[in-house]
């Protein structure tokens, strides 16, 4: 049924499968095409909120489907700097594109250094994923 | 754990995603919930609802039998029709719904749901001490596929032996389907006009019959749909689901079913306890809820009027008809009325939502089997 898994090379990912990935001085954070993939048809986003000093591991938002809701959980620790509006009249784009038009916050990380210790890198994300596959 | 399989299964694990549905392998998509759900609305989109209870309950007395455990007038009925209905405990409280159809003065066909399969074959059994009848649990004997939409009797009568328009709203009459022996029933679940087709004689083990209708309504130009979609289609419909809506706690009063309870009937299953109910007033009642701001509420979510918690959303989600998100929670009496704004606990906020009616949410002159002339 599903089409082959797509993993993002430039990304750190979550065991729950969200991602971040360092740009400039900030960190882009969402969630995985496997995420995408399980919740299919993706309706609602709640976004982060802009200024946030968030934490990694802290749920900061949500991304749901017609069936399910599955909490975001920052795989990034400093102050969110942007969300994605965009998702709010067209959250299909984390389906259609989700490392991409379908990422949620940018993210001014306070020690990018201790996070990315804890992340998996697209490589072991795959393995991760494989296991979970039945 | 094994999962049980419907007549309908292979098809379901080669083209649908399939998870556990009370024990059943059941799809909850093939495309898509919404692209299925639209289709069902727009034209034609078929179920397997193969895993649904079906009795076949016969005998001198069991029109009698059937009036004593259904809350609704089975009585009444003529052959070849259908009416729905509630079962009650003593204490009125509801141990399914369900849609009992007379075939013959002595012979009739009882289809409840799924989940409550051996519940329901075992709480009528019980109740049969004193009458002559016979009950029958024929699911897994005869296959079923809802045929829903606007367009549904136009699809099912490409594959049909005679015109199944013949067949009016909540009656049943056999119908040749691809050849094979049905009954068809004007019934269903979505909200849209259509039919639930039963294949007589088409064992789970091999279930040639079913699969062969199954494939001739794909070809004829059906939308296979899946329970996500046929979740969708009935709340948006405003149609109770068992296990959310209504359980064994909630009385048919209170949650909005007393039009099925016939209070003139001598005696049936918790008509006293329903009297006491209707005496006494009822301190809560099913409504439905449009949200005004962005969020999706969802069963258990709590509702609010400003700080105080009035109640708690029993069904919600996405309306993709209304491009809204809609749901049913029980409230007290006092906010029925139309437009009065409630709050739902979603997460960490508080949404802003109002009430509306619910039977169904949608415009019924724009859809659902109202604009269907039969």
């Amino acid at each position: 049924m599903t089409n082959e898994i797509r993993y993002d090379l430039g990304c750190y990912y979550t065991n729950e499968h969200e991602w971040a990935k360092p740009s400039g001085d900030v960190v882009i954070i969402g969630i995985s095409d496997y995420a995408q993939s399980q919740l299919h048809e993706i309706v609602y986003v709640e976004l982060p909120k802009k200024d946030a000093n968030i934490s990694q591991g802290e749920a900061i938002g949500a991304v749901e489907s017609v069936k399910a809701v599955s909490d975001f959980y920052s795989p990034v620790t400093g102050t969110v700097v942007e969300i994605n509006e965009a998702l709010m009249d067209g959250p299909e784009k984390i389906n259609s594109d989700p490392y991409g038009d379908g990422w949620i916050a940018k993210v001014k990380p306070s020690n990018w250094d201790a996070n990315v210790s804890k992340l998996m890198d697209a490589e072991k994300y795959k393995q991760h994923v494989a296991t979970l596959k039945h | 754990m094994d999962l049980r399989k419907t007549h309908i299964y292979r098809y379901h694990v080669e083209h649908g995603n399939v998870v556990d549905f009370g024990g059943f392998a059941m799809p909850v998509w093939y495309e898509g919930i919404i692209p299925e759900h639209k289709s069902v609305r727009e034209a034609c989109g078929i179920f397997d609802t193969s895993h649904m209870g079906r009795v076949f309950a016969e005998g001198p007395e069991i029109e009698k039998f059937l009036d004593y455990v259904d809350s609704n007038d089975v009585g009444a009925l003529t052959d070849g029709k259908g009416v729905y209905g509630v079962m009650c405990k003593p204490d009125g409280g509801i141990v399914d719904d369900l849609i009992v159809y007379r075939r013959s003065p002595e012979s009739f066909l009882v289809v409840y749901n799924a989940g409550n399969r051996a519940k329901d074959f075992a709480w009528l059994q019980k109740n049969t001490k004193g009458f002559n009848v016979k009950l029958s649990d024929m699911s897994d004997k005869i296959g079923m596929i809802a045929v829903q939409g606007p367009k549904a009797t136009e699809v099912l009568a490409k594959i049909s032996a005679t015109d199944p328009n013949t067949i009016e709203r909540f009656h049943i009459a056999p119908l040749k389907v691809s050849g094979f022996d049905c009954l068809a029933a004007r019934t269903g679940y979505t909200g849209e006009d259509g039919f639930e087709v039963f294949i007589l004689d088409d064992p789970v083990a091999e279930p040639t019959k079913s699969l062969k209708i199954w494939y001739d309504l794909v070809a004829a130009g059906a939308k296979p749909c899946g329970l996500g979609s046929r979740d969708s289609l009935r709340l948006e419909a405003g149609l109770w689901l068992y296990g959310n809506d209504i359980d064994e706690t909630t009385n048919p009063v209170e949650a909005g079913l007393k039009w099925v309870v016939k209070m003139k009937k001598p005696y049936f299953n918790g008509k006293k306890a329903i009297e006491g109910i209707i005496e006494k007033g009822i301190t809560r009642t099913l409504l439905g809820i449009m949200m005004t701001e962005r969020g999706i509420p969802r069963h258990g979510y709590e509702v609010y009027d400003g700080d105080k918690k009035i109640g708690v959303v029993t069904s919600g989600g996405v309306a993709p008809i209304l491009d809204a998100s809609i749901a049913l929670a029980y409230l007290p009496p006092e906010y029925k009325e139309p437009g009065k704004e409630v709050q739902v606990k979603i997460r960490s906020n508080m949404v802003k939502g109002k009430i509306v009616k619910h039977h169904p949410f949608y415009d019924d002159s724009k859809y659902g089997w109202k604009r269907v002339k039969a």
